[in-house]
């Protein structure tokens, strides 16, 4: 066994858990090579546009049956007192990146149009981050901004398909009647929430 | 083609928004960039291929080409459109 060699088997996990995981595994970093292992069509297009997107070298794509195995090197070879900075920068501090909790679909109140306008031109403004957050939280009618027909909605998908976490709360959903049409990310409990609030830096906006 | 277009105010980009997105337009309301104007506001990033008429019969004071990112990072870069 090569122990610079990481293997990260994300077969059967749903979406978006394999782009979640290889970004955490390559933000831990420790090895020269991580191969993952993954039985998705679509978990792989998002592993492979992660690998672009946070610069990595993909040595390898190689499908047997129903299983790719993707081979990806952090950044340059050789240089790996200067690749474990550049793959941090490119895909987010590693631990205790921030939480970006979101409470309502607009930030501030005193003009519900201004307001929403604002949190349009935030979640796009993420998309050119070249550090985005680990995670949105979305509770209350911040839920309104994943659902299909949201102007936001194209701007988070970009986000979860570089490996952002998009959690929606499971109770607002149901509260606005808007489970079926939840457009990105996935459904969670106020448990995971508390947690993740709890576990590094988190920004509230709402 | 891409390009951004600036308005006077974020009011008027929003109704420049609203009349291009009826006529069938793909557009979409960002941030001004900071390369474009330093103060906080508005504009549109539009398809303008063919229908660069509809773009300007929206009053924008400022047009802009969407270049591609600097290389490294993810914000794009924009060059005055005559």
């Amino acid at each position: 066994m090569n122990p610079t060699r990481r293997t990260l088997d994300v077969r059967s996990l749903p979406c978006p858990q394999p782009v979640i995981l290889t970004r955490k595994a390559m933000a831990e970093g420790g090895f020269a090579a991580l191969e993952i292992l993954v039985d998705d069509a679509a978990a792989r297009e998002n592993i492979l546009k992660f690998a672009a997107w946070a610069r990595c070298e993909v040595d390898e794509v190689a499908t047997e049956g129903t299983v790719t195995r993707i081979v990806l090197r952090p950044a340059t070879p050789g240089e790996a007192a200067e690749a474990a900075p550049v793959v941090h920068a490119a895909v987010g501090a590693p631990a205790g990146a921030a939480t970006v909790l979101l409470t309502s679909d607009g930030i501030g109140s005193a003009s519900p149009d201004l307001a929403r306008l604002l949190m349009r031109g935030f979640l796009y403004t993420l998309t050119e981050c070249d550090a985005p957050p680990l995670r949105i939280i979305l509770m209350n009618a911040g839920v309104r901004l994943a659902l299909e027909g949201s102007d936001s909605l194209d701007n988070l998908r970009t986000l979860a398909d570089r490996g952002v976490d998009v959690i929606a709360c499971g109770t607002c959903l149901e509260f606005y009647k808007s489970t079926e049409i939840l457009g990105v990310g996935r459904i969670s409990n106020m448990y995971e929430i508390s947690e993740h609030l709890l576990s590094g830096p988190s920004v509230v906006l709402g | 083609m891409r390009l951004l277009a600036t308005y006077p105010s974020s009011s008027s980009a929003l109704r420049a928004e609203h009349r291009l997105k009826a006529s069938g337009l793909a557009v979409e309301l960002i941030p001004v960039p900071r390369q474009v104007r330093s103060n906080c506001g508005f504009c549109l990033l539009v398809d303008a291929g063919g229908s660069l008429e509809s773009l300007r019969a929206t009053g924008p004071d400022g047009l802009w080409r969407v270049l591609d990112p600097e290389p490294g990072t993810r914000r794009r870069r924009y060059e005055p459109y005559p």
